[in-house]
């Protein structure tokens, strides 16, 4: 069971931020998009509302009303933590959208003008030049998102998910030994995030060299 | 090559481009010096559209880069509601129908009566025949001008080689191997071959803009146009980048100069023009240019600079 939450934990975390990196991509590369029309204008105001629904009602709230609301309604069954992934990556879509919105702007607006001077789009320049850039000057902010994200998880339980949260509960309701289980799950939450903050270090020294060599 | 015809250009308020018309022809090189605000880097960005010209047409090779301007053709002005309004309501008037025609489009002209949403169909198919006949993709008319910018925009996340290839590879001119080959080829000619796979924050000034102008050589354009490439650079990298326009200019390449390197002006450009408060003021040879300036402001302004 304990190795069975971890797993849910790191399954929701994990596709959860890659949900809502592609999500606030997205997100963000439409609303700085340089396009005036009728269509973009109509993609920007349905992403700001994205991004305000998102934002402004707590996680456990998107989630019962997947759970119990949305999936039943429109008639999809899947399992409670494939629900717990759509949510927290469509909640961490609108968070990371703000995030994205800010590493573009930090990339200097001439690197847009070369590429487009070349001949590249918009879409082209944008991947292949301004998007890298961004996520590696938002990488620092972006690992914070995934600390609490993963930290967040722990509400999946309100769905019926066993994640590491709901499993040492278990344990310590099945035992009457509460000090040990959640001091211990305590660890394992510190343990995850040491794991991440080191991960992406690693990554940022890596494109910090490349800057270098 | 290029026909900028009549452009103007607002940011907001602020009008920056006046009414500014320059045909540039295959192997010209015209430089544009002027006081700084004056609007020649907005001229040289409106080329290629990095900027969209409120009004006035782009021609690259009779090809229309920007959208059409009705104003420009009187062909289209003739289709217009605003223009059959006026020329039924003026035709007793007159018996000389030619004469009231071209008064009629003169004063739609000068006081800008078009109104693209309210002219009507049948001009608006004109219109769209227009563009279609003459426009080029924006992108592939890009492709064929190359820009050097003051701050030099490599590519930071790719490397020397990478900035090089990118474009031309994914633009499909060229193959991968064919572009490496063309890349190595002109890194070796600016002897900066060793630099291929570094990242450009390691690079001086003079080395980054030069590899800049090999990264627009690279598409093989058929002009390339310069911003003040010499202005961000420490005095003493300044030759060298001076150094490759001269032999650029000297294998014949078509070049439009924005600069106040006025020794480069002298001895390469074919024209030069005086860009001063959002219109040339004066174009000349650059032996004219220099011995018999006109225009007051062109005076005051040699005689700050020389
Ligand atoms: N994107 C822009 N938005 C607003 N104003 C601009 C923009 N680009 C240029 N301008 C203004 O247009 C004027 C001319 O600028 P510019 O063409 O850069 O002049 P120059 O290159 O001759 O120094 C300046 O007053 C400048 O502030
Ligand atoms: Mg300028």
């Amino acid at each position: 069971m304990l190795l069975d939450g971890l797993k849910n934990t790191a399954i929701i975390a994990v596709f959860g931020l890659f949900i809502g990196l592609i999500i606030g991509s997205l997100i963000a590369v439409v609303k700085l998009a340089p396009i005036e029309n009728l269509f973009f204008k109509a993609l920007k105001f349905l992403g700001d509302i994205y991004v305000a629904l998102f934002r402004g009602t707590p996680i456990v709230v998107q989630l019962l009303l997947t759970h119990y609301v949305l999936f039943p309604l429109m008639g999809i069954n899947i399992p409670p933590v494939f629900e717990g992934v759509i949510t927290f990556g469509m909640n961490s879509g609108a968070y990371i959208s703000e995030i994205m919105r800010s590493g573009i702007l930090s990339v200097d607006k001439g690197q847009m003008e070369a590429g487009r001077s070349l001949g590249l789009s918009y879409v082209q320049t944008m991947w292949k030049i301004v998007l890298p850039q961004a996520i590696k000057n938002i990488l620092p902010t972006l690992g914070n998102e995934f600390i609490a994200l993963i930290k967040e998880t722990s509400v999946v339980s309100f769905i019926t998910v066993i994640d590491i949260y709901k499993a040492f509960q278990s344990i310590a309701n099945n035992t009457f030994e509460y000090i040990v289980p959640y001091l211990m799950l305590a660890l394992v939450y510190l343990i995850l995030v040491i794991i991440i903050t080191l991960i992406v270090r690693a990554i940022e020294r890596r494109l910090r060299a490349s800057d270098k060599r | 090559m290029i026909n900028v015809d009549n452009i103007y250009k607002q940011f907001g308020k602020l009008q920056v481009l006046k009414g500014v018309s320059c045909k540039i022809e295959k192997g010209e090189k015209v430089v544009v010096i002027g006081p700084s605000g004056s609007g020649k880097s907005t001229f040289l960005r409106c080329m290629n559209l990095l900027e969209e010209p409120t009004f006035g047409e782009v021609w690259l090779d009779d090809k229309l880069m920007t959208r059409p301007d009705p104003y420009l053709h009187v062909e289209l002005i003739e289709k217009t509601k605003t223009y059959k309004k006026m020329f039924d309501a003026r035709a007793g008037e007159s018996s000389d129908a030619e004469a009231l025609k071209s008064q009629i489009i003169k004063e739609i002209k000068e006081k800008d009566l078009l109104n693209e949403k309210r002219e009507g169909g049948e001009y608006k198919k004109a219109y769209k025949e227009f563009y279609k006949a003459n426009a080029i993709d924006i992108n592939k008319g890009r492709a064929k001008m190359g820009m050097v910018f003051q701050h030099f925009n490599l590519f930071n996340n790719l490397t020397v080689m990478q900035n090089l290839t990118l474009a031309p590879v994914k633009l499909k001119l060229k193959t991968e191997e064919e572009a490496a080959a063309d890349a190595e080829r002109l890194l070796k000619r600016i002897g900066l071959f060793d630099k291929k796979d570094v990242y450009p924050s390691t690079l001086s000034g003079g080395q980054k803009q030069r590899i800049a102008i090999v990264r627009a050589l690279a598409m093989d354009p058929e002009v390339m146009l310069f911003d003040e490439p010499t202005s961000a650079l420490d005095p003493e990298m300044v030759g060298e980048v001076l150094e490759l326009m001269k032999d650029l200019a000297k294998e014949g390449m078509t070049m439009v100069v924005v600069t106040h390197e006025m020794g480069f002006a002298r001895e390469v450009a074919s024209r030069i023009l005086f860009m001063d408060e959002g219109v040339i003021k004066e174009e000349n040879t650059p032996k004219e240019f220099f011995a018999a300036p006109k225009d007051e402001r062109l005076k005051d302004f040699l005689a700050k600079v020389l």
